[in-house]
C-alpha cells in the first residue's frame, strides 16, 4: 500500500467519507469510549503530567543521540548472533527482506501488526516471490487482507470503519458459516490462523521500542499473535523505524506505561514482550534473527521544526480526540498515518507537499491533540508550521493571514476592543442564524446560511454542510445561563 | 536485485549513521558527555510504599478487572487446587514445564505431578526440541510458574528458559500460572529492575521476557471485547500465601 493510500483528491476523499454514516458513527463512538478509558487509566496512575515529562525527555534524548544509540543497539544484536541491516529507503528494506526470504526458501510468512511494514508496502513486494504466501495475523489486519487489502482507518484500530456484517461477509469468502457475533468470528479467525502459524517458516514483526543496551525488541500487543510470530517460525525479521529506540529496559518501561494507557486505556496490554533471537539451549524462537532499521524519510525531520514528530510512539490518542478525524475518518487523509500525527508526519516522510499538501489545512488548530499526546509533541504548532513552510515553498503570500492574526491578537489583548467585538458579534451574526437561542449543541444542519447558497457558495458550503452559524450568546450571559438553559432543554421544559 | 545486500556490514552501518548525524547537524559520539538522567522518580516511587498485604489485595483487584480467575491458597492446598482446575476445565491434554524435582517439591506439588493421570501429559522438554511447539498446540492447558506478579496491572512475568519456552504461554487453550506471594511487586518497574540486573550480571540468560496481563483479547470488530484471540482463552493465577 505504501504511505499514500489513495489516488483520489482530498475533496473526493472527504466527500466519500461524509457519505459513510456507519464509519462516522463508529469513529464518534470509539472516540467517546476511548476518552473515558484513557482518562480513567491516566487518573489512576496519578501525576500524569510528571509521566508525560519523562516520556518527552526520553524521546527527545534518544532523537538527539540517535546515531550513538543505533550503533550501540546494532552492536548488541550482532553480539547476540543476529543480523542488522540499515535501510535508507523502502526499496532497500524490501529488497533485503526479499533476499532473506529467497535465501531461506520461505513458503509461508506470518506477520504481526506493524505500521512500518505497511509504509514500505512489504506485503505486496513479498508476494511477488513465486511460491510464497503471507498472512497478516492481527485480527484487524487479517480482515483487511481478506477484504482485498482494504485501507486501514486508524493506527491502533485499523478496521474501525467496518461493521460486523461486513466482517462476516469477508469471512464467508474463506469458509465461515456462522452468525455475525464478533466472538464467534474471532474464534473462526483463531482456528484459521493457528493452522497457518504452525506451518510458517518466516515471521515478520514491527517494533514498539528497541533496547539499545541489550539488543532486545519490545512489542506491546493484546491478541498474542506477535508472540506466536516470535515463537514459531525459524526465521524472524523485525522492521523498525530508526527512531524507535530507547537506552535500556527502564526507559521502555516508562514508555510502555504511557503507550498502553494512551492507546487503549489499559495499564498494560495483555502482552508486553522483550525478545531477541533464541539462545542455543532454548527450544523455540527464531534461530535466525534479522532487524531492518529504516529511515525512509524520517531523517527529513532532523534539524527542522518538525524534529519533535520523531518522538511519536504511535499511541493514536491524538486521532481519538481530533474533531476532524471524527468527521472524515482515517481514509479521508489518504495516508496510512492519519489524524494529527499523520498530518505532521506524512509530508515529512514524503519529503514535500505534493501528495499531502492539503492535510495541514484539515485542522481547526484546537490543540486537543497536543494536550493529549503522552510525549508532549506540540502537534497543532507543527501543523501550523507546515502551512508556513508549504506557503513559502509555493511562494504564496501569507501576509493576509499575518494581518488577520495580528488584528485578532491586538483585539483580544485590548479590553475595550474585545468588549466591543463581543457586542458586535451578537448583532452581526444574528441575521444568519436560525437558532433563536444559543445552545450547547454544535450542529445546526437546517440553518439559514445553508439556504442562501449564492453568498460565496464554495467557501460557505465547506462550513455549512455539517453545521450552521450559531447565534453567539449575549454579552451579559455567562456559562451559568447556558447551563441552566441546557438543563431545561433536557427536561423538556423549553424547546431546543 | 543482482547486488547482495549485506547485514552486519560496517559500511552499511556507518554510511547510514553518518548521514543521520549530518542531517541532524550534530556530531556523533557525544552521548557519553550527556547521559540520560530522568527528571523525576515516578517510576520507582509510584505504589512503592505498599505493604505485602496491600499488594496482594491490589493484585487481586487488578487481575480480576482483566478477567483473570485469581486464587489465593496455602502451599498445602496447591495440589488440590490444580486438580480442581483440571477437572473444571475438562483438561484431557496438559503441558507442564520440565523444571527439576526440587522446584516442584518447593511448591509441595512433586507427588501431584508424578501421580498425574491424563490422556496426554506433555513436558516442555529438551528432548522434544521444536516439537514442544506442536505439543503445546495440542494441549488443552498449560500450568506454569511465573517469576513475578505485578500488583498495579495484574501482570505475571516469565523469562524464557529451556524448561519453559515462549510457545508454552501462548499455544495451549487454558492457562494457569503459579506464583508465591513474596514475588508480588508493585509495578512493572520493579520487575524490570530485577531482570535488567540479572541479565547484566549474567545471572539470567534468556532471549525473551513475557509480561502477560490476562487472557488474549481484541476489540477489532466494532470495538466489542473478544477474549481469547490467538493466546489462551482464559487465565488463572494461583498465589501461594506466604508462610
Ligand atoms: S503524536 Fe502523540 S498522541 Fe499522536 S500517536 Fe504520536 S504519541 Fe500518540
Amino acid at each position: 500500500m505504501g504511505l499514500k493510500t489513495s489516488n483520489l483528491t482530498f475533496d473526493e476523499r472527504v466527500k466519500k467519507a461524509k457519505q459513510d454514516k456507519f464509519m462516522q458513527a463508529a469513529v464518534g463512538k470509539a472516540q467517546d469510549a476511548q476518552f473515558e478509558k484513557r482518562t480513567r487509566a491516566r487518573e489512576e496512575l496519578g501525576n500524569w503530567n510528571g509521566w508525560r515529562d519523562l516520556g518527552e525527555q526520553i524521546r527527545q534524548h534518544v532523537i538527539k543521540y540517535l546515531p550513538d544509540y543505533l550503533e550501540e543497539f546494532s552492536a548488541n544484536i550482532e553480539k547476540n548472533g543476529g543480523h542488522v541491516y540499515f535501510a535508507k529507503t523502502d526499496v532497500d528494506a524490501t529488497n533485503y527482506i526479499k533476499q532473506v526470504a529467497k535465501e531461506k526458501q520461505v513458503k509461508k510468512v506470518v506477520k504481526s501488526k506493524s505500521m512500518v511494514t505497511t509504509e514500505i508496502d512489504l506485503d505486496k513486494e513479498l508476494l511477488k516471490l513465486p511460491g510464497l504466501s503471507l498472512m497478516e495475523t492481527d485480527l484487524a489486519e487479517f480482515i483487511l487482507q481478506e477484504d482485498n487489502w482494504d485501507e486501514p482507518t486508524h493506527i491502533v484500530f485499523p478496521t474501525l470503519h467496518k461493521n460486523r456484517d461486513q466482517v462476516r461477509e469477508v469471512f464467508q469468502k474463506i469458509g465461515y458459516t456462522g452468525d455475525n457475533d464478533p466472538e464467534h468470528m474471532g474464534r473462526f479467525a483463531r482456528k484459521y490462523l493457528r493452522q497457518y502459524f504452525m506451518e510458517a517458516d518466516l515471521g515478520i514483526t514491527g517494533c514498539n521500542f528497541a533496547i539499545a543496551d541489550n539488543g532486545m525488541i519490545n512489542l506491546v500487543t493484546n491478541e498474542g499473535n506477535a508472540d506466536l510470530t516470535m515463537a514459531l517460525p525459524k526465521t524472524q525479521i523485525v522492521v523498525m523505524g530508526m527512531e524507535r529506540i530507547v537506552p535500556s529496559l527502564k526507559e521502555a518501561e516508562v514508555l510502555d506505561n504511557l503507550l498502553c494507557r494512551s492507546a487503549v486505556g489499559q495499564k498494560l496490554t495483555s502482552y508486553c514482550t522483550f525478545s531477541a533471537g533464541k539462545l542455543a539451549d532454548e527450544l523455540d524462537g527464531p534461530e535466525d534473527f534479522h532487524v531492518v532499521i529504516l529511515d525512509n524519510g524520517r531523517s527529513n525531520a532532523l534539524n527542522t521544526a518538525f524534529e519533535p514528530i520523531l518522538q511519536c510512539i504511535r499511541c493514536g490518542a491524538c486521532l481519538n480526540v481530533c474533531p476532524v478525524y471524527r468527521q472524515i475518518g482515517g481514509q479521508g487523509y489518504g495516508s496510512i498515518y492519519p489524524g494529527p500525527m499523520g498530518k505532521v508526519l506524512s509530508p515529512v516522510l514524503d519529503g514535500g507537499y505534493e501528495n499531502f499538501g492539503e492535510l495541514p489545512y484539515a485542522c481547526s488548530l484546537c490543540g486537543a491533540c497536543s494536550e493529549t499526546c503522552p510525549v508532549k509533541i506540540p502537534l497543532h504548532e507543527l501543523i501550523l508550521e507546515h502551512r508556513k513552510v508549504e506557503m513559502n515553498k509555493l511562494h504564496l503570500d501569507h501576509s493576509l493571514n499575518n494581518v488577520i492574526f495580528k488584528t485578532i491578537s491586538v483585539g483580544t489583548k485590548t479590553p475595550i476592543l474585545f468588549k466591543g467585538a463581543l457586542l458586535g458579534e451578537h448583532l452581526a451574526l444574528k441575521p444568519f442564524s436560525n437558532k433563536k437561542e444559543n445552545s450547547v449543541e454544535n450542529l445546526y444542519p437546517e440553518g439559514k446560511v445553508d439556504k442562501v447558497p449564492k453568498i460565496a457558495p464554495s467557501l460557505i458550503h465547506g462550513w455549512v454542510d455539517v453545521r450552521d452559524l450559531a447565534e453567539p450568546p449575549k454579552v451579559k450571559e455567562n456559562f451559568r445561563h447556558w447551563y441552566d438553559r441546557h438543563q431545561k432543554e433536557k427536561r423538556g421544559e423549553i424547546n431546543g | 536485485m543482482a547486488e547482495v545486500l549485506k547485514a552486519n556490514d560496517p559500511k552499511n552501518r556507518e554510511d547510514f549513521l553518518d548521514a543521520i548525524a549530518k542531517k541532524a547537524n550534530r556530531p556523533r559520539h557525544e552521548l557519553k558527555n550527556d547521559p540520560l538522567k530522568l527528571l523525576n522518580d515516578l517510576p520507582e516511587t509510584t505504589l512503592a510504599d505498599k505493604t505485602p498485604a496491600e499488594l496482594l489485595d491490589l493484585a487481586k483487584k487488578n487481575s480480576e478487572l482483566i478477567h483473570v480467575d485469581f486464587k489465593t491458597v496455602k502451599a498445602d492446598q496447591l495440589a488440590a487446587n490444580l486438580t480442581k482446575f483440571i477437572e473444571e476445565k475438562e483438561i484431557k491434554s496438559l503441558m507442564l514445564p520440565s523444571f527439576a524435582a526440587d522446584k516442584w517439591a518447593d511448591f509441595e506439588i512433586l507427588d501431584w505431578k508424578d501421580e498425574l493421570e491424563l490422556e496426554h501429559l506433555y513436558f516442555w522438554d529438551e528432548a522434544n526440541g521444536r516439537d514442544n511447539l506442536i505439543n503445546a498446540d495440542k494441549s488443552d492447558a498449560a500450568i506454569g510458574f511465573a517469576d513475578y506478579l505485578l500488583a498495579e496491572s495484574g501482570t505475571i512475568t516469565a523469562a524464557t528458559v529451556k524448561e519453559q519456552g515462549r510457545g508454552f504461554h501462548f499455544l495451549p487453550t487454558h492457562y494457569l500460572a503459579i506464583v508465591p506471594q513474596s514475588k508480588i511487586l508493585p509495578r512493572m518497574r520493579q520487575a524490570i529492575d530485577r531482570y535488567d540486573e540479572a541479565l547484566k550480571q549474567d545471572k539470567l540468560k534468556t532471549s525473551n521476557i513475557n509480561f502477560i496481563s490476562g487472557p488474549s483479547n481484541s476489540g477489532d470488530i466494532e470495538m466489542v471485547l473478544i477474549v481469547g484471540v490467538h493466546g489462551p482463552l482464559d487465565m488463572t493465577y494461583v498465589v501461594i500465601e506466604d508462610r
